[in-house]
């Protein structure tokens, strides 16, 4: 199954592009579905018509699904539920407690879930996320490295411990607090699946990333952040979107100043961005509903398939020469002032600014120490000695 | 110290609202700090200078900080911290593992508020304007005091009970360090006095969100949305900020006259839907808002009738309450005539008819699942009771108002 994630700063139109790119894809015949993952559901609202946590058809050949975590949670996680119902039974009131059971992360820990189910069922060829804007969405990215972190380290400890105290605090009367087995086995049966999904996720085949913006300098700034965020954690960018460019005959008039700093930030995201750009004008009226976004597909795609993967390539990738092992990863637009590279036993601790990432190094890598690390042309080569 | 919060759908200009009612306050005399609690900052962009987790003068009156969890969570946590890295690092886990750990779900949005709370208790600012992240996410930031206590207050049980009871035998027998009494006391000191603060911080009169809207369906959806659970957790709003509406000289346009159009309905239907709270219009500009001088512009067109560290708006708000029989909403309706008046639940959103007016707010989830019961008036509040219902729940009701 092709999966392409749409994100970018809030507001650019990652919703609309979402449906648009799936209707463009069922028009070259892949069965399609959007999925969205922003806790703040917009696919209802830009399709005029409501959207659940079930995949519901919304013309032929494309599916909508929203995933809702407290949906999720009733339906696939009754272990942890049952655990973090009884934790919050008495401490505040019944309505609280029931917007509380979306903890922090619980959000796009579903997300990444439901996009192995869909891949699970087998029904779509083609599965288009509407993702979170980028700070949800990083953490969405993290979550994996995170997940195993824990796994590793904490996992059977918190396990035995649990086991062992049990007794101690039944007698106290305060054996809710305490997760049982089941909770233990939901918890391993998430981290498998999120594992799968982490493969699917860096599978540059199959995945890749289409980040939105509009031609106005605090976007561009953002998204080139994006850029090479989303390549730190092994997603392949394979386009931009500039959306709402303002079309020739509006670009007069009042509007002239605007269209003519647009000109600058449409140069500028040229030389920003090393894949293929896609445009989409403005329009005078919000596009909503199924007629108005398959015509907006055709006007970013034109006769292009929006499952194609536009362009080819890996973020992260092992090089060998004569003197030895190199890692490289493309990160465009980061300055040596924003990295920071460390190794750890057998992981690379690699930080750009806000995101960073512990890259778990192959085998044959592991505990070997670096002898150089040199950002050039937009790519961070580590070279092993 | 003033609060003020702004918050909204991504994309409609929160940062720049944000910034420029702290760049019109400081111009006019208050002492102002700008907090940035989004993941993704870009009020260094906005303000065109790069900006740390620690307040950095921008202008005269006027500092300004990107909130950085990392950081915060070594400032806020002393001993906390030292006991999980003494766990982690007992167990054979290096440090930096640790300290990842130690960035506990929620911890980013605390850390934030502590930063708040810290910098507004040493008296140095008359107010505070705190950029949020997207909707959900500064729900999450502000109803986190709440959700931080409960779960403290049991953590402290238990690991008090376990520790008193079990230490001793425990340490025979495994080799995870105990907390000792300066971690509870820590966590107290956490969780009694900096929480209850927050909470109180949260609840004060002098500390208020505004909505930053655009005329646009999914963004005003949204912003309604957020306005019901914000009453919810007893939040108050006093303005909803509507943005880029086209001046009068952009309308002429011919490409937007359509747009143009449906902005004066939004526009009505913004003022309806969040009344009794003012609306402030913001103009689109021919430029982005960028840099001090275009945000104080900015800023005094916003503030041109009021102060921006005024709370601008009524605190009547919507309360909800558990009943024997299910749920109360009490919608407070000054100024209304309740002569036929009728309550309506339509799918998810209660709607209340009065003669050509029509209000609707959206219901929490759960309660979206019952039905209407009764409706009535009592001191210019609208008191409407929801009660489960198995055959009929999800339909749609309408009920004239005793």
């Amino acid at each position: 199954m092709r999966v392409i994630l749409l994100t970018g700063k809030g507001g650019v139109g990652k919703t609309s592009l979402s449906i648009a790119t799936a209707l463009g894809a069922a028009e070259h015949g892949h069965r399609a579905i959007v999925l969205s993952t922003d806790p703040a559901h917009s696919l209802g609202d830009a399709l005029g018509t409501p959207v659940g946590p079930r995949p519901i058809s919304v013309c032929s050949g494309v599916f909508a699904q929203e995933v809702g975590a407290l949906d999720e949670l009733e339906r696939s996680w009754s272990a942890i539920q049952h655990w973090l119902r009884g934790l919050l039974r008495g401490e505040t009131d019944e309505l609280v407690a029931e917007e509380l059971l979306v903890f922090p992360g619980l959000e796009e820990l579903m997300a990444l879930r439901a996009v192995r189910e869909v891949e699970a069922r087998g029904e779509h060829d083609v599965c288009v996320v509407d993702c979170a804007p980028t700070g949800a969405t990083l953490r969405m990215l993290r979550f994996p490295d995170a997940l195993r972190i824990f796994m590793e380290n904490f996992f059977e400890i918190e396990r035995r411990g649990v086991r062992w105290l049990r007794p101690v605090v039944g007698r106290l009367g305060g054996s809710a607090l305490l997760p049982d087995e089941e909770f233990f086995e939901a918890f391993e049966r998430l981290y498998r699946e999120i594992d799968d999904v982490r493969q699917i996720l860096t599978d540059g085949d199959r995945t890749t990333a289409r980040l939105v913006m509009n031609p106005a300098r605090v976007v561009v700034e953002e998204t080139r952040r994006s850029f090479a965020y989303l390549s730190l954690y092994g997603v392949a960018t394979d386009a931009v979107i500039v959306n709402r460019e303002l079309p020739p005959q509006a670009s007069g008039g009042w509007f002239a100043r605007w269209a003519e700093k647009e000109r600058r930030e449409r140069a500028d995201i040229a030389a920003s961005f090393p894949v293929p750009i896609l445009h989409a004008p403005l329009h005078p009226t919000e596009l909503l509903g199924v007629d108005a976004l398959r015509r907006l597909g055709r006007e970013v795609y034109g006769s292009r398939d929006p499952a194609a993967v536009f362009a080819e390539g890996r973020p992260i990738r092992l090089r060998k020469d004569s003197r030895g092992t190199i890692l490289e990863i493309d990160l465009p637009n980061a300055s040596k002032d924003d990295l920071d590279v460390g190794v750890h036993g057998s992981e690379l601790l690699v930080r750009v600014r806000d995101a960073h990432r512990r890259i778990a190094l192959p085998a044959s890598l592991a505990g070997r120490t670096v002898s150089t690390a040199r950002l050039e042309a937009g790519v961070l080569a580590i070279r092993f000695e | 110290m003033r609060l003020v919060l702004y918050t909204g759908k991504g994309g409609v200009g929160k940062t720049t609202t944000a910034a420029a009612t702290a760049a019109c306050a400081a111009a006019r005399g208050r002492r102002t700090l700008i907090v940035s609690a989004d993941a993704a900052h870009s009020l260094g962009d906005v303000l065109g200078r790069r900006l740390g987790p620690q307040p950095a003068p921008v202008a005269p009156s006027l500092d300004a900080l990107e909130a950085d969890a990392r950081c915060e969570m070594e400032r806020q946590w002393g001993r906390v911290r030292d006991y999980l890295l003494a766990l982690f690092r007992h167990q054979g886990i290096d440090d930096v593992v640790a300290e990842e750990l130690a960035l506990l779900p929620g911890a980013e949005e605390l850390a934030t508020l502590l930063a708040v709370e810290e910098h507004g208790r040493e008296g140095s600012y008359d107010l505070v304007v705190v950029d949020c992240a997207p909707t959900d996410a500064a729900l999450r930031l502000l109803t986190l005091p709440d959700v931080a206590r409960s779960a403290l207050r049991l953590a402290l049980k238990l690991q008090q009970a376990v520790a008193s009871v079990a230490g001793p035998i425990a340490r025979a027998f495994v080799s995870t360090p105990l907390p000792d009494a300066g971690v509870f006391g820590d966590i107290e000191r956490l969780l009694y006095e900096k929480l209850r603060r927050l909470r109180a911080r949260i609840a004060s009169e002098k500390t208020s969100v505004r909505l930053v809207v655009t005329p646009e369906r999914m963004v005003i959806d949204e912003a309604r949305r957020a306005f019901t659970d914000l009453a919810l957790f007893d939040i108050a709003c006093d303005a909803v900020v509507m943005n880029r509406l086209l001046p009068a000289a952009a309308r002429k346009e011919t490409f937007f006259r359509d747009w143009a159009r449906v902005e004066q309905e939004r526009r009505r239907e913004v003022e309806s839907v969040f009344a009794p709270l003012p609306v402030i219009a913001a103009p689109l500009r021919d430029d982005e808002v960028i840099g001090l001088d275009a945000l104080r512009a900015h800023g005094e067109a916003l503030f041109e009738r009021c102060e921006p560290d005024a709370v601008l708006g009524a605190r009547a708000r919507i309360r909800f309450a558990a009943e024997a029989a299910g749920w109360r909403v009490e919608l407070p309706l000054p100024h209304v005539s309740y002569d036929g008046l009728e309550v309506a639940k339509i799918g998810a959103e209660l709607v209340v008819r009065t003669g050509s007016r029509r209000r609707s707010l959206s219901l929490p989830r759960r309660l979206a699942a019952l039905s209407l019961a009764s409706a009535r008036v009592e001191h210019e509040t609208l008191v409407v009771r929801l009660a489960s219902a198995a055959s009929n729940a999800r339909a749609d009701q309408s009920l004239p108002c005793a």
